[in-house]
């Protein structure tokens, strides 16, 4: 059992999401930075939809009721073992009783904290990543007491080599939306030389950026999305759709995002700029 | 030569492509993404999802779609096989209550003077029609309903609302539907209902399938009222077939 005693800025527990229910508008979910996420796990041979904890921008203070293994991964968040600095991207060895406190990043947004065997909380359909209204809680709370199974600890027998994301990177890889024909060259080339900044309203669900393409294109029928999908609102403003996004949306699908590019974004926050670096697929 | 398909292709992304219909959303169109979506799912072993709009279906595979040309053959195929005799699925029809007064009604006012119509009657108008659920999307349990009365028809708004509360009845352009939890949302809020669209606990969490008919049933603040605080409020909603 995991005691959270600080929950930090906002902390969710997340797998690799939820598939299979979107006929029922149930969005995907799961870890913002899949690549962190996924290595968080390999570091402790965990099944790789084991539950991570995913931290953003401040992280939280847990105490361990009993022994474990854990790895962190992602945003640079400096943590104290029981007052002892601990080394990112590596095993770490946990005692009963240990305390471990994470301050806020230095760089990029959010960190994963994996467990040995992973977090054990309720499964719905299909996923233990918390979302509104479908799992009991949405977010880790002050006080929440998260279960996990004490197992042996068998670490892969190849070293994980780790390997360098600049956070700072400002670009990110797009494909041409389904709705991207439907801009005029001024808009392209905005979207194609620009350098965009991420504005406050940025979430799980979305991020968006500050700077308007100045071209209104028409509202389309109701139509799928994706996680990573940039859509553009009446008003010029541009949407890049997250992991917790609505899985179908009006408004034109510009741009898409690719893995790589999503998973940098989800490191990026409130000012940071980005810049898309369009390429087309077959 | 075979007929050429309603349907073009667009990658949308590594691992996923996305079919686009050419046509204004009609039942037929419904029942025939509906078919084809079944045939789908049942021939693509290595599929992780399929999302439907109006005119659109998207397909999600779990890696990168290497041979697209032996794909789109497979699809093709998958869709000459729709059958005459599975266009024609039972459907269900519901009849929700919804409540039109003070607080539910944020845009009501703002519809009644835009489009020069009294509130009663937009009401009267929105409470007459069949609608068909298209599809499900948006949110967990969001039930895109066609069949709104033109007269009706209203563009979303310039700039989303961050907070539409659970329940909400909204019209965005010529669609509309239900908000079956609170979100952001663009559309104009017209009334509330208090029957509950998504239950994850449930085995089917949400009432209503793509195909299925629904229809709204004016209520009183009041009647709204006693209908939330009841044990289990979805007795109050009414199906036939």
């Amino acid at each position: 059992m995991i005691e959270i005693q600080n929950a930090g800025w906002y902390t969710t527990l997340q797998d690799l999401g939820r598939f299979g229910h979107q006929s029922l508008g149930v969005p995907i979910s799961g870890a913002m930075d899949l690549n962190a996420f996924n290595w968080a796990n390999a570091l402790l041979n965990n099944d790789p939809n084991a539950a991570c904890l995913e931290m953003t921008l401040r992280g939280a203070t847990l105490k361990f009721h009993q022994a474990t293994h854990i790895a962190i991964t992602g945003a640079m968040m400096p943590a104290l073992l029981n007052f002892n600095p601990v080394q990112m991207y590596e095993p770490i060895q946990i005692n009963k009783g240990d305390v471990l406190q994470f301050s806020s990043t230095k760089e990029g947004c959010r960190t994963y904290l994996a467990l040995l065997g992973g977090l054990q909380t309720e499964t719905v359909l299909g996923s233990k990543s918390q979302y509104k209204g479908l799992t009991r809680q949405h977010q880790i709370n002050k006080k929440s007491l998260i279960p996990f199974h004490e197992i042996p600890f068998r670490p892969k027998s190849a070293k994980i080599k780790k390997q360098l994301i600049n956070y700072g990177d400002l670009k990110l890889e797009a494909f041409e939306g389904p709705e991207y024909q439907l801009l005029n060259t001024t808009s392209k080339n905005i979207l194609k030389k620009k350098k965009f900044s991420i504005s406050q309203n940025n979430n799980r669900m979305g991020y968006q950026l500050n700077e308007k393409i100045p071209q209104p294109l028409p509202q389309i029928w109701t139509a799928p999305t994706l996680p990573g999908v940039v859509q553009l609102t009446p008003d010029g403003t541009l949407i890049i759709l997250m992991r917790d996004a609505q899985v179908t949306g009006g408004y034109p699908r510009i741009l898409q995002l690719s893995d790589d590019a999503l998973n940098l974004l989800a490191q990026k926050s409130t000012r940071d700029q980005i810049k898309f670096e369009i390429t087309s697929l077959p | 030569m075979s007929k050429s398909l309603p349907f073009t292709f667009f990658q949308m992304h590594p691992k996923a492509l996305l079919l686009e219909w050419q046509q204004e959303p009609n039942l037929d169109l419904l029942h025939e993404i509906n078919c084809f979506k079944t045939n789908i799912e049942s021939h693509f072993k290595d599929i992780c999802q399929i999302t439907q709009g109006y005119c659109t279906l998207l397909i999600q595979w779990k890696n990168e779609l290497e041979n697209l040309t032996e794909i789109k053959a497979q699809l093709e195929t998958q869709f000459r096989n729709i059958d005459s005799t599975q266009r024609h699925k039972k459907s269900k029809h519901w009849t929700l209550p919804v409540c039109y007064e003070g607080e539910f009604a944020l845009d009501l006012e703002e519809l009644s003077s835009e489009l020069n119509l009294s509130k009663e009657e937009i009401v009267s108008r929105y409470s007459q029609p069949t609608y068909n659920v298209f599809f499900i999307g948006f949110l967990p349990g969001f039930l895109y309903l066609e069949g709104l009365d033109p007269r009706l028809f209203f563009p979303r708004k310039k700039t989303p609302r961050l907070k539409i509360p659970k329940g909400a009845i909204a019209i965005g352009g010529k669609q509309t539907g239900i908000y079956p939890s609170q979100s952001p949302g663009g559309w104009q809020i017209i009334g509330n209902t208090p029957i509950p669209l998504f239950n994850p606990d449930k085995k089917n969490p949400c009432f209503a399938a793509s195909g299925d008919t629904l229809s709204f049933d004016p209520i009183s603040y009041e009647e709204y009222q006693l209908i939330l605080k009841a044990k289990n409020p979805i007795q109050y909603l009414t199906k036939k077939g």
